[in-house]
This record gives C-alpha cells, structure tokens and sequence, in this order.
C-alpha cells in the first residue's frame, strides 16, 4: 500500500509537471493552514491552478449543477439548463451526452464504482440510472410509502448510491433526511438519513417562554436545513454539508445515521460541496470559491482559492457547486456562474503531505515520519506535521523529541503523554535523590529551628522588622486575617490593623501572582498562546473590577448603614485576596510538573482559593459593616444592582460620546470636502 | 496692603494669561508654516517638462504619391519598407510592408464584417482615435468614434506622416494628433497636452485610446498572437475563442493606483486574512502584436503618458468578433469623497492630467516577427536611447538574510534574531568550503528595531546582530572575498508606531490618509511617505551611508510603486511620483551600488541589478502562453535575480524556469529556526533555515553556474518552443539551451532532452 501511496504521489508529481508549464506562476491566491492554537498560517501552495474547462467539446454549459468523476477518469456534468449530463475529458473534449430528451433539470449526478450514472432530476421528479454509454436502466419516482408522506413532494437535486446500489437522495423542500431509496421492487423507501436537528438559541428559548401562541405563530418556524449536497465514499460513509447549519456544517455519518465527526471542522457560510480524497482526506468547497482539506478526524490541513476579483484568473471561482478529486489527486472545481471547471493540480509539498496521511492513518507512525520531516523542512510551523512527528517518536519511545514536537504542535493530549514518560524517566533516576535532598532540607531547617529557640527563647526571634516598618506588620497581619477573618476584620476596623500602603501592597501582589499564573503555568494549564503578552489590560481589568466593585459596595453599605469607611473596606476587601497569593505560587510551580491525570490537583487547589475568598469577602462586609446576615444579602445584592447600573451608564456615555465623534469628524469631512472643492 | 497683593496677584495671572495667548500664536503660526511648507513642496505639474525622445532613425520625409490608393486610404509616407496609408474622416490608417505585401490594419472598414456589434462598438472598432467622455460625474464613460459621432477631423499632411486636428463640437473638446514613419520601420503617434482643449464644464476627456485596432484580426482569420507584457511576458493566440471569454486583459502599466480607490473586490477569508496574491504587474510600457503569418508584426513602445496608461487586450468573443491589443490613456478620473463615517459620500472627478500621449510602434518583419524578434528589437531600444547600459554580468546566487524582527512582549517589543552578522560570517565560509563563492546577498532587518522598523535613515545597527561595528567588519569581509553584500531597505512604507508620520504621508485623492494592512500581529498596518519625503529620506541615508563607507544599498517597493495623492490641495500625479522616485534613485546611485525589487522600465539604468524578477505571467484564463520576454531582452545586459527558491512549491519545474529564462536564482536565508518568527510581522516566512537549504543551494549554484559559464557575457538570440514541447534558446555566441517540462524524454534538433531536464548545446 505504501508504494501504492508513492507511485500516486510520483505520478501526480509527473501529471503536474505534463499539465503545464503555466502551473510555475504565482497562485492567485494564498494558502493557508491551522496552528494548534487555531491560528491561521500562511504556507506553501496546496494546489497550484492548472487549466479550466470552459465548454464540452463545441458545447458551452448552460447552468452547471454537479459533477463527477467516472472510474474512466472523465467528468460527468449535470446541466440543468442544458438538460442532459455532459461527459468531458479532463482537456475538455466531449466524450458523449447522456440523457438527451430524457432529463428536464438535472442537478445531481453521481458515477458508481458499477459504472452506473445515477441522475437526480428536480423538474422529472425523478432519480434516472444510465449505463456508462447512457443508456437508461432505470427510474425512480416518488415513493409510494405512507411513511414518505402522502402530501411531500418528491424533487430530487442530489444523489449517491452506495455498493448494493441504494440510493441516497436530497429532495427540495424535504426537511425530514436524506431520502434511502433501495433498488429492489422498482424502488422501495428504507427512510430517512441523517436528518438535521434545530438548535435553539437562549434568547429563542426566552422568547418561547415569553410568547403567547399566536405571537409564536407569526414567527419564523424553526424547521432543520435541508442538507446542501452530499458525497460517498469507498467505505459506504456519508459525507454532507448544510448551508445555514451553523453547529454542524459538515457531517461525516456512517451507515447508521451517527456522525463520526466530535465538532464541525467547518468554519465559513457557504459549504456548497463535500468530497474525499483517496488517503481518506475530505474537501470541502465553499460556494464563494474556497477549499478547505481536512484530514479523516476533521482537521483542517489546508484552504485555499476565493472569490474571483474581477481578473479572470485561473483558480479564482464565484459560484461554486460541485467538487471532486480523481486518481491523481487533481482537485476539480465547478463554477455555475462563470460557467468553468477549473482543474487545480496538488503541489509537492502536499503530495508529500499525503503520503504521511496515508501512512498516519494507518497507523504506520515510523514510516511516516520521512515525509513528514521533509514536509517540515518545506515548512517547519506545519502544525499537523509537528503532531503527526510527536506520535511517531512516542512510539519510538523517544519521549523527549515527542515532547518537542508536541508542544510545537500545541497538542495538550500528546504533550501529556509524553511529559508523563518524560516525568517517569526522571522520577526513576533522581527519585532518590530528590528524596535525599527534601530529607536533608527539613533536617537543616529543623535544626536551624531549634538553634533559634535556643537563643531566643520560646518566642522565636524577635521580629524586628514587622515591629520596626508597620507595613510589613500590617501584611503579616493579612495571614492571620485569611485563618480569623472576624477577629482579622475586627483588627481592621478598630485596631487599626491595616494601612492603604499594606492594601495596595497587597494588591500588587495578587496582579504579580496573576500575571505569572497566566503566562507562567505549566503548558497543560495554560490558556494563553505561548509568547503572547498582554500585561497592560491585565493590570487594568484586575484594578477597574477590584475599585470598581469595591466603591460601588461603599455606595451600597452607606446607605444601609453600615459602619465602616470606604479605606476600610478596600483595606479588608484586599486583605481577602491573601489565599490567592499564598497559594497560587504552589499551583503555578505544582502546574509545571502535572500530566493530565494529576490535573485535578489543579482545579481542586483553585476551587480551595475561590470558596476561601468568598467566604472571607462575605464575612468581612457582614463584619466591617456590622450587618445581620440579612443585612449583608440585601447589601450584596444591590452592590451587584449598582454594578448594574454603573456599567449600563458607562455604555451609554460610551455610545454617546461616540456620536460625538462621529459628528465632529463627519463635520471635518464635510469641511475637507467644501474646502477642496 | 491687602489692595497691594490683588494688584500682585491680578498682575501674576495677566502675564500668565499674555504668554499663554503668546504660545497659542506661536504655535498656529508654526502649524501654519508647517502646512505652507508642505504646499512649497508639492511640484505643480508644469514642473515636469514631457520629454519625448528624439527619433532613432532619420524621418521618412520623402515625396510620394498620394494619390496612391490602398483600401480607400491614401498614402502619407513611405521608406524603403514601410508604405503609411491613411484615410483621413476616421484617421484609419494602414501599415504594409513593401517586400511581402503584407498589411496591418487600424480600423474595421467593412461594415459586414463587424459583425454584431452595437453603436458604441462600431464606432470604437471603425476609429483610430477614440476618446472616452468623462460627463458630469457619471462612473461610465462614454466611447466616442470619429465618423458618427459628430467629431471633425482636419488633416495636414507634413513631411513623413499627417497632423490632424480633432474637435468634438457639441461635447466643446478636442485636440491634435501627429503621426510619423521612420526609415527603421517605426510609426509615431503624438497627442501633445498643449493641444488639448476641454471648454465645457461638465464635460471632460476620461481617456484616450491611439489606434485601438492596429494590427487587429478578426476570429482566427490571422495567424499569430498578441504580446502581453505580463509580468515577464505572455501570449493570447489569435485563434477563435468560441466566445468563452466576455472580457479581456485590462491592466495598468507600471500597477494599480492606490491614490485613486481602484475597485475591485478584496477577498478576506473570515474578515481578516488576505486570499488573494497580487497579479504580476507591467515592469514594461510595452505591447505587441504579431501575425506570425504574414510574417509581420509591431512591437509598441509607450515613451510618454507611460505612467497613465492601461493596456487592453482583448479576444474574440468578448465584445466583438476581433482581437486587437492597445493602450489607453487616462486623462481624468472619478473618485469617491466620503463625507460621513456612515457611508455617505459623493463622486468627484479629477482635473486633467497633463502629460503628452506618444506611443512609437516598431514593426518588424521576417525571422523577426515574432516576441523574440520584439523582445530583441525592446532591448536594442533601450540601449539606443541609453536607458540601458550594459553591466557585468556574472553568475551569482543570491542568499538573502533576514537578521532580525520584533514581536510584542510585555509593554514592548522585543527583537527576535534570527540571523546575525556571525551566523553570516559562518554560512559564507561554510559555503566556500564547498566551492559556492559567487555570490550576492541582501540583509533584511539589519536595522535596530527590526526589518519594519521604517523609514531607515541611519546606519543605526541592531545589536541583537552583532551592531554597527561588526556590520562594517563583515562588509569589508565580503569586499576582499568579491561578495555583493547589500543592505536593505523599504523605500517608500512608513511604520506609524515607530516613527512619526504625522506629516509627510501620503493622502489619497480624498484626502484620506492611505494605509497599507498587513493582517499581522505586531505592527497592524503602514502608510507612505510622500515621494517628497522619501526622496529626503534617501539622501539622509546616503550621507550617513557615506560617511561610514557602505556603498550597496538594495531598495524595496520604490522601484515599483506609482501612485496619485494629494498635497494640499493639489493633486499629485502618477507622474510626480516617478519624477521624485526618479530623482532619488539618480542621486542616490551617484554613489550608492543600487538593487531594486522588481523596477519598473524608467529605473533600470540606476540599478546594479534587479531582484525579484517576475519569471512567469499571472496566469489569466485568457493568456496562452507565457514568454520570457524581459529576459530575452536584459539578459546579457543586466543581471536579474528571480523570487525566493524556499516558497516554491514544485521545485523542479521552477530550476528549468530559471535555466530557460537566464534568472538567477535566489533563497531567504535565517539561521535559525523561523518558527522563531511566528510572532513578528515576518511570520509569513515560514521555511529559510540555512541547514535545510544548505545542500540545494550548493546543487543550484554548481549547475547554474555551468550553464552559466558557457552563456556568459552573451545575449539572448532566439526562443522558441518545437512543436515536440522543447523550448529552445539560443544565445547570440550559438549556445543552445534546451529544456524539456514534460515528464517524458523529448528530441529536437538531433539532442535528446531527457525528461524534466536540460541539455547544453551548440
């Protein structure tokens, strides 16, 4: 199978170099592939445009619906407007018209591998079936089944047929599936496929809820797409895209109906047609002329073409309707607007990449590492391969190359797998040691301990500096405050146990902690992109929620009698963050050295600082405002009204005051406009 | 007392409140200056006399016969090989060659054969002149012919061709035209801007077309094709398209204007990312056509109004039956002037530009009727009028280095290197170790601040590379060892994060400031500086240059930029834009080696040599074929440098290009790993370490330089492709190149190319 996979990668290297001499210029378009993070990149060009078909022999197409690939290599095209399939060679000469005074509007086609021609017809309302020399075999009309529906209509746009020839079939206006049509007794209906299901939106939910009846009545109905086409491939799944199906565009549904796919690889508006490829690649090509390639699992590997500009240049499409890839890989694309198939021949770089899907796919990891290196010398930040290198030198058991790769590939399952060998192998040679060194440290810190208490005392060693400089007494204050928060807050209001100096201290540090937790956690725990800073608005959203909630809780205490002032508050409100920052350290250091089966720790940790400063802000607006626990509800309660409020007023000076931008620099323009005329 | 101290204190605030009026003044008056100063700037465009070259060959001003009658037209001029004939109500004239017989039409005169066409259509097919009407503010102008559309044409015969005088009475304009044969077989046709009159307000010239149809045939009656100067070159057969094609190639010479929003539909793929590459753009002010039949052709030449013009070519099938290749000259425009943030705005159109229109056709016939035949009688243009000199030319491979860009960290921006001046250093004697010795090399992001950090107007080294010192110790290096070390820069992009461009950058045609998106993540997006102000730039760079000895300067986008703004309230044409480009590039090379990317025609006698040289066309569904024809031309001439190997994705077929078209090949080079550079600007460049191409530069280099060797110092004499697929290049000292793109072994002339491959002969 592997030679199979080069010979075809050879051959489409020489079928590319045969198509022309013109395929060496510049592609109107650029190419472009997903990082691990999702972030678009640039890279070499997938397929390089070739040629394009613009008539089928001395005919011109009409309105081109659909094509497909015959095992002979030629192309099936489906003219609605022409009435009849199109067979054309990939040069574009006729090989013969099917279905001349027979079809009405045909806008599906499929070929079978039992070279049989399967016609969906929308205005003969029926689904045709010719031989390869276009001789009628059979039709299907409308199912006479009571569970098709006596009052549905039958109006076929696309189809396929799986091996025992049932059919697949999109009908116009047909919301309930994809119409199974069995061949046997002149076509009996085995049901509907892979229907789509509506999802409803929180404000559609709100809105039912709302609604009287006859309100709900005059909105539009939320009845499920229709599928916009369909594609089979060898092993009988069912490949299709929905227009208007935002969560789902793109389905992978084998025989039973179940989509294969976890989430919808796909991104855009306008899927107008799906294929595969022969290492189990699925293209999608997007009305507006865009293709996207993606492996089995639904990663996108590459996109590329667009939308026409107005240049006539080859590749560049305006409305596509149909896809298909042959033998060599050539990707084929039909445009009903310009009225063209444009023929897009796969470069180097990607039939290297094939060679590796194929090899990936089988699981043959070590074979597939060759191409895959030299796709990566072509381009070093191809994401897919860097992952693709991960899992080969995990099977390796090279575990530090696979963690490389991993982290380059920003794969957090692989990274973890690999880092949990990587861990091992360490803990197995330096456990002893590591366990020698702790012993020795808690030893030395004991005796240390001990040779204090000796000289001074009981007490410890006199505590200089937190008696000297008050501010390091008032911070070592917010360790008893965290463990006796209504003593602590007691302190703070009537010992005069807190400074606005200790506070801001205080503060600083949980912005400090935040800042290191965010771009210094372990690569599992993290969320940000490596490399990415961001500090200023860091800062800024910590200050603004932290003063902002804490004056609007002043506002609120105030009128409700509460006790204390407003630096009080700040002051108890900062102390309170004291959990965040003795603990947080311990999570950013413990984040580094965790996989995946010790992430818990990390949420555990988390979930112990949140619930701890919760609890301590509640008890200290309770305790510094003297409030009864009733109190401290309604107090809480209308500090989040206020904040409310606040924000909805920032947004209003916000859209007025750009009005008055607009208005300023509309007048200037006005202004630049008179002037220079 | 009490009074003593209000007095003191009202005293205080009124000399407070006297220098703050004071400041204010001063400050108005020093804005005031400021925008004087740049209107004192702005260049008026009587500034920029037209300059129309001398003919090369002696006017054919012999008496003839003018009674003598070809076609309903009569003849005006004749030479030993040329006879001109015109007929006068629609300035049609026709162009036959006296050995063969053979002709070349301007106009269709055969109403039958016209075809289908509407009124519009007929009258463009059936004039030599045609004028499109700029009304009011209509975006559509409208075509005018001469006969039917009410025009008056005066003809005055002169010695070697006629003038005529055009008036068209009821739209209240007109003006004069001059054509002229030569004793080389050259015809000239001149539209002097000081005979241009437009007296009514609303009604304006829009464009120009000049013998629209010279050398037109209709559907594949004509052997041959029409020459495209499309990036290197292309060809559209003269055969019947079927009709599949409803338009054709229009597109301007020298690019598109980004002063005057041209549209076009940009294609963002999710809002922010650009999907469409540019089409190679017009280094040449050249067309041409040939109908390889008869064995005649003409090959034209724009020498003015160069700057203004669009080429059209168009088919069959797409308007008419006719294919016919011509320019158009664009002598006003329509804009759109926003004057609301939501959408409002209103269309404007531009005043006259003001240039004179001469385009001179170069006829060739026999062995050279055909785009090598142009493309050889191109070349021996420029070096006639001396805008090509001819320069040295050895094989070099070009490495360029990318020393370093920046990205965001924390508050700032910190460097990310990527090749230093020791990296350099270490790869150039890791490449003489294996004999790669010729070379050339262009060092982006030498600059502190990065590769974007612009506008470079001192030699202000980054340290991150290895700083100023050891930057000249590597360039003394390369002296002594004959390496090209060029430093670069982008001549005319302003970085509004790192410098100020508050003034001095360019403003559309409606006034708005332009600006480039680079869809990138640290710097978002960029402006220009003004030809003014570049040109300023340039010489500071210069005089620092100079004083710390770097003589090799390598200037990106200067060489291919052209565009309209507005200064004040002047506006500045595409013209104003070359002159200042021009001046610049003429001073600056008076003491700095220049290398420009991609340059148009009008700079190449300021550049060592040029990089980036496109090496195919665009690609159009309409084009056939595409030629070398810049190369033939220059090479031999002037060294041509192509486009980065590392991006190519079929990598075989792009070495054969550069073998054919004499290109050298070129790599983008860094040290390290560019995944480094994901987070810079530069993060499009995602394949360039120097480990990874180490052994394809050297296999390149080898056998580059064998072919080289035997092609050295000689021109380009003949190309052609066999009828088996192999194209043929003869040099002009008999070498012969053939080269074979097909995946099978191919024969011609007795040598057998093998497949994908290519053999040295002759």
């Amino acid at each position: 199978m592997r030679n199979k996979a080069k010979l075809v990668v050879l051959v489409g290297l020489c079928l590319s170099l045969i198509l022309g001499s013109t395929a060496i210029a510049e592609t109107p378009y650029r190419t472009y592939t997903v990082d691990g993070y999702g972030y678009v990149l640039e890279t070499q060009s997938a397929y390089n445009p070739a040629s394009a078909i613009t008539k089928v022999g001395d005919t011109s197409f009409v309105t081109p619906m659909d094509m497909a690939i015959g095992k002979d290599g030629n192309l099936y095209i489906a003219d609605a407007g022409a009435h009849m399939i199109m067979v054309s060679t990939i040069d574009g000469d006729a090989v013969r018209m099917i279905g001349e005074g027979t079809l009405q509007s045909p806008t599906g086609v499929f070929v079978s591998d039992d070279n049989k021609v399967y016609v969906a017809d929308k205005d003969a309302k029926k689904v045709f079936v010719y031989d390869l020399e276009g001789k009628l075999l059979n039709e299907y009309g409308k199912p006479e089944s009571p569970i098709y529906g006596n009052n549905m209509d039958f109006k076929p746009i696309k189809v396929v047929a799986n091996s025992t020839g049932t059919m697949y079939v999109i009908c116009e206006g047909n919301m309930n599936g994809i119409v199974q049509i069995s061949p046997v007794d002149g076509g009996s209906f085995l049901g509907y496929f892979g229907t789509n299901y509506t999802s409803l939106s929180p404000f559609q939910i709100l809105q039912r809820l709302i609604l009287t009846d006859a309100q709900r009545a005059q909105m539009l109905s939320n009845i499920p797409s229709t599928p916009t086409n369909l594609h089979i491939d060898e092993d009988g799944l069912i490949y299709t895209v929905t227009q208007g199906d935002k969560d789902m565009a793109l389905k992978k549904l084998n025989i039973a109906g179940k989509n294969l796919l976890d989430s919808d690889p796909y991104w855009a508006d306008l899927p107008a047609a799906v294929t595969t490829g022969q290492y189990r690649n699925m293209l999608v090509a997007d009305s507006d002329g865009y293709i996207y390639e993606y492996n089995e699992e639904g990663e996108l590997l590459f996109m590329f073409g667009g939308r026409d500009d107005g240049r006539q240049r080859i590749g560049l499409c305006n409305k596509v309707e149909a896809i298909a890839v042959d033998y060599f890989d050539r990707i084929y694309l039909l445009d009903s607007d310009k009225k063209q198939v444009h023929i897009f021949i796969p470069t180097e770089f990607t039939n290297l990449l094939h060679e590796a899907l194929y090899l990936f796919s089988k699981g043959r990891y070590t074979e597939s590492k060759e191409p895959l290196e030299k796709v990566l010398q072509m381009n070093s930040m191809f994401d897919y391969a860097n992952q693709a290198m991960g899992h080969a030198y995990l099977q390796e058991e090279n575990y530090v190359e696979a963690l490389k790769y991993f982290r380059l590939a920003k794969s957090a399952q692989g990274y973890s797998d690999a880092f949990w060998e990587v861990r091992n192998i360490w803990i197995r040679n330096y456990l002893v040691m590591a366990v020698a060194v702790i012993i020795a440290f808690a030893v030395a810190l004991n005796l240390y301990k001990k040779r204090q208490r000796v000289k001074y005392g009981e007490d410890g060693a006199p505590t200089y500096f937190s008696q000297r400089i008050p501010l390091l007494g008032n911070l070592k204050y917010s360790l008893y405050f965290m463990r006796h928060p209504f003593d602590g807050c007691y302190g703070v209001k009537r010992e005069g146990r807190a400074s606005l100096s200790c506070a801001n201290t205080l503060l600083a540090a949980y912005i400090f902690i935040s800042i290191i937790e965010k771009y210094f956690s372990g690569f599992l725990v993290k969320n940000v992109r490596e490399g990415r800073y961001d500090i200023l608005s860091d800062i800024g959203t910590v200050l603004v929620i932290f003063i902002g909630l804490t004056l609007c809780n002043y506002l609120v205490v105030t009128i409700n009698e509460g006790e204390a002032f407003l630096k009080q508050l700040y002051c108890a409100y900062a102390y309170c963050l004291t959990p965040f920052i003795i603990i947080k350290p311990f999570v950013v250091i413990l984040s580094n050295v965790l996989t995946y089966n010790e992430v818990f720790l990390i949420s555990f940790a988390n979930i112990i600082v949140l619930v701890w400063m919760v609890v301590l802000l509640l008890i200290s607006v309770k305790e510094m405002n003297n409030f009864t626990v009733k109190e401290t509800a309604k107090a809480l309660a209308l500090t989040a009204f206020t904040v409310l409020i606040l924000s909805l007023l920032i947004c209003i000076i916000y859209v007025l005051f750009s009005q008055v931008i607009d208005f300023i620099s509309s007048v200037l323009r006005e202004v630049v406009y008179r002037i220079g005329s | 007392m009490e009074a003593k101290l209000n007095l003191k204190k009202m005293e205080k605030s009124l000399i407070k409140f006297i220098i703050a009026v004071v400041v204010i003044i001063v400050i108005i008056a020093v804005a005031i200056l400021a925008s004087k100063s740049g209107g004192k700037n702005s260049l008026n465009v009587s500034d920029l006399q037209p300059t129309i070259s001398a003919p090369q060959a002696a006017l054919s001003d012999g008496a003839v016969d003018i009674s003598k009658q070809l076609d309903g037209h009569h003849l005006v001029a004749a030479n030993e090989n040329y006879e001109l004939y015109l007929y006068e109500p629609a300035l049609s004239i026709i162009v036959k060659n006296i050995k063969t017989g053979a002709v070349m039409e301007s106009t269709v005169r055969n109403e039958e054969r016209l075809g289908n066409v509407n009124e519009t259509w007929k009258g463009f097919l059936q004039s030599g002149i045609v004028v499109e009407l700029q009304e009011e503010t209509n975006t559509m102008q409208k075509k005018l012919g001469l006969e039917g559309s009410g025009a008056q044409v005066n003809v005055e015969l002169i010695p070697g061709g006629f003038h005529a005088k055009i008036a068209y009475p009821t739209q209240e304009l007109g003006f004069e035209a001059e054509v002229k044969l030569y004793d080389d077989g050259s015809i000239t046709a001149w539209i002097p801007e000081g005979s241009i009159y437009e007296n009514a307000d609303n009604k304006k010239i829009g464009n120009i077309y000049v013998f629209p149809l010279l050398g037109s045939s209709r559907l594949d009656e004509k052997d041959g094709y029409m020459f495209v100067p499309d990036g290197n070159g292309a060809l559209i057969y003269l055969d019947d398209k079927d009709g599949r094609f409803d338009s054709g190639y229009v597109q301007k010479v020298y690019g598109s204007d980004i002063g005057v929003g041209e549209s076009y539909v940009l294609s963002l793929l999710w809002g922010s990312y650009e999907t469409h590459n540019d089409a190679e753009m017009i280094l040449a002010p050249v067309y041409g056509m040939v109908h390889t039949g008869d064995k005649m052709g003409y090959l034209a030449i724009i020498e003015s109004g160069d700057e203004e013009a669009s080429i059209y070519a168009t088919p069959n099938g797409a308007y008419s039956d006719y294919n016919w290749i011509t320019a158009a000259f664009r002598k006003c425009t329509t804009y759109i002037q926003p004057t609301s943030n939501s959408g409002g705005s209103v269309t404007k159109v531009t005043d006259r530009i003001k240039y004179d229109i001469n385009i001179r056709y170069m006829f060739v016939d026999d062995a050279n009727a055909n785009y090598a035949g142009l493309a050889k009688r191109y070349r021996d243009y420029l070096i006639e009028k001396d805008e090509l000199v001819k320069a040295e030319d050895i094989f070099k491979i070009r490495l360029d280095f990318l020393g370093m860009d920046v990205e965001n960290w924390m508050l700032w921006k910190k460097d990310a290197p990527v090749t230093t001046i020791d990296n350099i250093r270490e790869i150039y004697s890791d490449l003489e170790k294996e004999g790669v010795t010729d070379i050339l090399s262009i060092y982006k992001g030498w600059q502190k601040g990065g590769i974007f950090d612009l506008p470079v107007t001192s030699y202000d080294v980054a340290s991150s590379v290895g700083g100023a010192r050891d930057l000249s110790k590597l360039m003394a290096e390369c002296e002594a060892k004959n390496i090209d070390f060029y430093l670069f820069t982008d001549g005319v992009r302003a970085n509004t994060e790192t410098s100020n461009t508050t003034f001095d950058t360019v403003k559309k045609m409606d006034k708005r400031l332009y600006t480039q998106n680079t869809y990138q993540n640290v710097y978002r997006k960029f402006v220009y500086w003004t030809p003014q102000k570049t040109l300023e730039n340039l010489k500071t760079l210069q005089k620092n240059f100079t004083k710390k000895g770097v003589n090799k300067l390598a200037l990106s986008k200067i060489g291919n930029t052209m565009f309209t703004y507005s200064m004040g309230d002047t506006m500045q044409t595409r013209l104003v834009s070359k002159y200042l480009y021009e001046q610049a590039l003429k001073e600056t090379s008076a003491s700095i080696d220049l290398m420009l990317e991609a340059p148009v025609q009008c700079y190449w006698q300021y550049a060592k040599a040029i990089v980036d040289m496109p090496i195919s066309d665009s690609d159009y569904i309409y084009t056939d074929q595409s030629v070398p024809f810049l190369s033939i031309a220059l090479k031999g001439i002037l060294p041509m440098y192509g486009d980065y190997v590392n991006f190519e994705a079929n990598e075989r077929e792009y070495f054969l290009k550069l073998v054919e078209t004499g290109i050298y090949p070129s790599f983008y080079l860094t040290y390290e790993n560019p995944s480094e550079l994901i987070y810079t600007n530069s993060s499009d460049v995602y394949t360039s370490q120097y480990s990874v191409y180490r052994e394809q530069i050297m296999s390149y280099y080898d056998e580059l330089k064998q072919i080289n060797e035997r092609t050295k110092d000689s021109m380009i004499a003949n190309h052609e492709i066999t009828d088996t697929g192999v194209t043929i290049v003869t040099y002009d000292n008999g070498v012969k190149l053939y080269i074979n793109y097909s995946a099978k072994e191919l024969k011609a002339d007795n040598v057998t190319v093998p497949a994908l491959s290519y053999v040295v002969g002759g």
